[in-house]
């Protein structure tokens, strides 16, 4: 029971502080003549809670004593608490970001099998339009966070150090306090039903996310607080890549993987304060009354909207670029090949960066923005398409020829090349300003951005999933029954978002709870498919518990790749190699005579 | 190795592939009847994209396929493949292709924005029309006609439609789907978008024609939508005749 110490002290700690900021708003109020109010007394409370929470899980033993001139010590010992506390160690961080994040996807799954209950009749169903919105708005900001957080808080932290041949990241506390914020958003989003839920969607446009229940003032400071954690994280990955590459490991070196996580936390340093500011904004409007979107105080609720995608859409890449990272490594390793077109992919992986900044406002085609400004955002948004396609040229040039090694991980990362195709495709439709007039807010969007972030995004997950299982539990998964995984969450993905374009085409506008008869028949076989398809991760979680807890003893590298990850133990010891790694060639140098990507071997620096 | 009769059979699928695309597109709708003039641009742009699509989406396919079933090994494979790095040819073709086609759909959808907003020389024969949301209804007034109602949108055939469209509460938007056009109902702004009714019909038997708010707009978002009625322009002139008389009577309101 030790081992739930400092989370049970966090807990203590974070209830003080939500007692003091209570008692501290309730104490403002009166001063200024006012009734205490639950929202300025939630927002107090949450502030002065976040640190209590944060001291208490161990960030006082770790960091905050040496602020007061005292010696950092380690909590307790290692072994499996170290997983419940304040812990440096980016092999840990990983993991408890990949667990965290793969329960809330599953979570947010049930959640979305709920609206599809809901759907399954036109008029009012078994939730009702209220508790519809809720849900809705909950499915759609835990998954927003689950994609951008699975791979650049959980393989990014694992694996980047190792690929690149580091002991830890460039700021292992800042990546432990990364990873400690999550637990308090989590806890704001799924305790904000209580206060009312949220029924504004992800994107939480005003006036209405000022005027609806407090549960939208838990999801404003769960948002801000995950924004918090992303922009450390990004600031984190750039800092490790650029300082902390093993000799020899130049840039024109660096596996895909972390070309492409570098490129996604430059956007996550340097756009999410511009959502924190939106959001904030909608804060203080709720909390202090200021009338930053109330038309009739000079308002503008769509300077809220430009604010928002300024970051939102900037961050689709912050979920995607390490995805084509993940499939593109997976792709090159199980075909025995080098990476097709390496320096192309990393000059698209820039270029998408700089072009992902200056693409937002396509989202405000119909917001009433002037015709004018329309054409310069298509332009920029379908321009989009050349980097992205040299990502295919990538996967059909790697693959081509190769000798394909056709394990679950492959499998996934073929999978998200296709799925990807149709996301990037359908997105040409929504770029086109005429075809997006008639398509914003359908069902065609709902099915083109899952067929990106799931199809694309959650495939490439699981193809890393996979293919670092054993390199994490060091044991090997069970590859029939993920074979299994792969080809019913295929056949039953496909089929369950390729009817929802068919129903957007249809008419059939997103985020409603009720829809007109027509659309009865396309809304059920949906319905029925997503429960189809919710079956496929039962494969899964028993495949990776029954695997973690006794599977075969995996070897150091049974995938026979090349990059650094595979050239040390599984798992790693804590400081990852045994002797510091020096690298010699590219990594993906497969059929070149002679060539070694890395030596890990007493001496060879001297 | 790769022989010449793997690259004919690459073409062959692809093209095949590509034409049974481009046919499917020909051959089923892919929206439900428009009603509206400026409905007819919107989904002319939407068969050309889609016919489009179909060589890319051919290619990519047809690529991954035939790699999948030619180049497979069973189990572990006994070694590597060549060693073969990129191919600036087929890298600078493929970027030259993408990039015309994004050059090609840019000018083909300004010129499809430009016609679809092709009003101004016609603004002053227009019929405007206010459609104000508010949660969660719909309210529509034709100020130069002194009518006002909630009851249904209204509309004479081959008349050319200015919605000004606002809102009093939070962001709605005004979406009539067999018309394809949508536009954002914001409070403190007025916005504005042209229809051209083309065809009779009513909701009752064409649940396209309906105003459908299409922003989330809290509890009643979903069934915040108006019944569409377009109909010839005498009946039209008899209907705010009636609507006028109703409204001087104040029980009748």
């Amino acid at each position: 029971m030790a081992a739930f110490f400092p989370v049970a002290r966090g807990v203590l700690l974070a209830t003080i502080g939500f007692g003091a900021g209570v008692g501290l708003a309730a104490a403002l109020r009166r001063a200024s003549g006012e009734t205490p109010a639950l929202e300025p007394a939630l927002a107090l409370g949450y502030l002065f809670a976040l640190p209590g929470w944060l001291l208490g899980v161990g960030l006082w033993e770790a960091w905050a004593r040496e602020w007061f001139g005292l010696p950092v010590k380690e909590l307790g010992p290692g072994g499996p608490q170290r997983y419940l506390r304040f812990t440096t160690d980016h092999k840990v961080i990983g993991v408890q970001y990949l667990i965290t994040f793969l329960v809330l996807f599953l979570l947010a799954g049930l959640l979305a099998l709920l609206m599809r209950l809901e759907l399954m009749t036109p008029g009012r169903g078994t939730l009702g339009p209220g508790p519809f919105n809720s849900v809705m708005s909950l499915h759609g900001i835990i998954m927003i966070a689950v994609a951008v957080a699975t791979i650049m808080g959980g393989f990014a932290n694992y694996v980047l150090p190792l690929l690149i041949g580091a002991e830890d990241v460039a700021f292992p506390r800042v990546n432990a306090l990364s990873y400690w914020l999550i637990p308090p958003v989590a806890v704001l989003l799924i305790v904000s039903p209580f206060f009312g839920g949220f029924d504004s969607g992800w994107t939480a446009y005003p006036p209405l996310s000022v005027v609806n229940a407090p549960g939208q003032l838990l999801f404003l400071l769960a948002f801000i607080t995950f924004g918090l954690s992303s922009i450390l994280g990004g600031l984190n990955f750039v800092a490790t890549v650029v300082a902390l590459r093993a000799p020899g490991m130049t840039w024109g070196r660096l596996p895909i993987f972390v070309w492409s996580v570098f490129s996604a936390a430059i956007i996550s340093l340097t756009a999410t304060q511009f959502v924190a500011t939106a959001l904030l904004t909608v804060v203080l409007e709720r909390v202090l009354g200021m009338g930053f979107y109330r038309a009739e105080e000079g308002g503008a609720p769509l300077l809220y909207q430009h604010l928002f995608w300024f970051y939102s859409h900037p961050a689709v890449y912050i979920m995607i670029l390490p995805a084509f990272g993940l499939a593109l490594e997976v792709l090159t390793h199980f075909s025995r090949k080098p990476l097709f077109a390496y320096k192309w992919v990393v000059g698209s992986f820039l270029s998408i960066v700089a072009l992902s900044f200056i693409v937002w406002a396509h989202h405000l085609y119909t917001s009433g923005m002037p015709d004018a400004l329309h054409i310069p955002f298509m332009v920029t948004t379908e321009l989009i398409s050349v980097p992205t396609g040299l990502v295919f040229l990538s996967a059909l040039g790697t693959l081509w020829l190769g000798r394909l090694w056709l394990t679950t991980p492959m499998l996934f990362a073929v999978g998200f090349v296709f799925n990807f195709l149709i996301g990037g495709i359908t997105g040409i439709f929504l770029a086109d300003v005429p075809t997006d007039i008639h398509l914003q807010d359908t069902y065609f969007v709902v099915a083109h951005f899952h067929y990106t972030i799931m199809g694309g995004e959650i495939f490439a997950i699981f193809a890393g999933i996979y293919y670092w299982f054993p390199k994490m539990t060091g044991r090997m998964y069970s590859e029939r029954l993920g074979q299994v995984h792969f080809l019913w969450m295929f056949l039953a993905y496909n089929a369950t978002f390729l009817a929802m374009f068919w129903l957007g085409l249809q008419g059939m506008n997103r985020r409603v709870a009720e829809y007109p008869a027509g659309l009865a028949g396309g809304n059920l076989v949906v319905g029925l498919l997503s429960f189809l398809l919710a079956a496929s991760f039962l494969v899964f979680v028993y495949n990776a518990l029954r695997s973690w807890a006794r599977g075969p003893e995996a070897e150091a590298n049974p995938w026979r790749a090349r990059t650094l990850e595979w050239q040390t133990s599984s798992p790693p010891p804590h400081t990852n190699f045994a002797h510091p790694p020096f690298v010699h060639d590219h990594p993906y140098d497969y059929g070149v005579p002679g060539s070694v990507h890395g030596v890990i071997a007493p001496g060879i620096h001297g | 190795m790769v022989t010449r009769r793997d690259l004919f059979l690459l073409a062959t699928a692809w093209a095949l592939l590509t034409t049974a695309g481009v046919v499917l597109v020909i051959a089923v709708p892919l929206f439900p009847p428009p009603a509206a003039q400026e409905a007819r641009v919107i989904d002319g742009a939407m068969g050309l994209l889609t016919a489009l699509s179909a060589p890319v989406f051919a290619l990519v396919v047809v690529g991954l396929g035939y790699c999948l079933v030619r180049f497979r090994r069973p189990g572990v494979p006994d070694g590597d493949g060549p060693p073969l790095r990129g191919h600036l040819g087929l890298e600078l073709t493929w970027v030259a292709v993408t990039l015309a086609l994004v050059v090609f759909l840019a000018f083909y959808g300004s010129f499809s924005l430009v016609e679809l907003r092709a009003h101004a020389e016609h603004e002053q024969d227009a019929l405007v029309v206010q459609a104000t949301g508010s949660q969660w209804f719909w309210e529509f007034s034709y100020p130069d006609l002194g009518v006002r109602t909630r009851e249904a949108l209204v509309l004479p055939v081959g008349q050319r439609v200015r919605f000004q469209v606002l809102a009093t509460d939070v962001v709605h938007s005004f979406w009539v789907p067999a018309f394809r056009v949508k536009i954002d109902a914001v409070p403190g702004l007025v916005t504005s978008v042209v229809a051209t009714p083309d065809r009779i019909g009513q909701f009752q038997q064409d649940e396209d024609l309906r105003v459908q708010c299409a922003e989330l707009c809290g509890l009643g978002h979903g069934a915040m939508a108006s019944p569409v009625v377009i109909v010839e322009p005498h009946e039209f002139q008899a209907w705010i005749a009636e609507q006028r008389e109703r409204q001087l009577r104040p029980q009748g309101r």
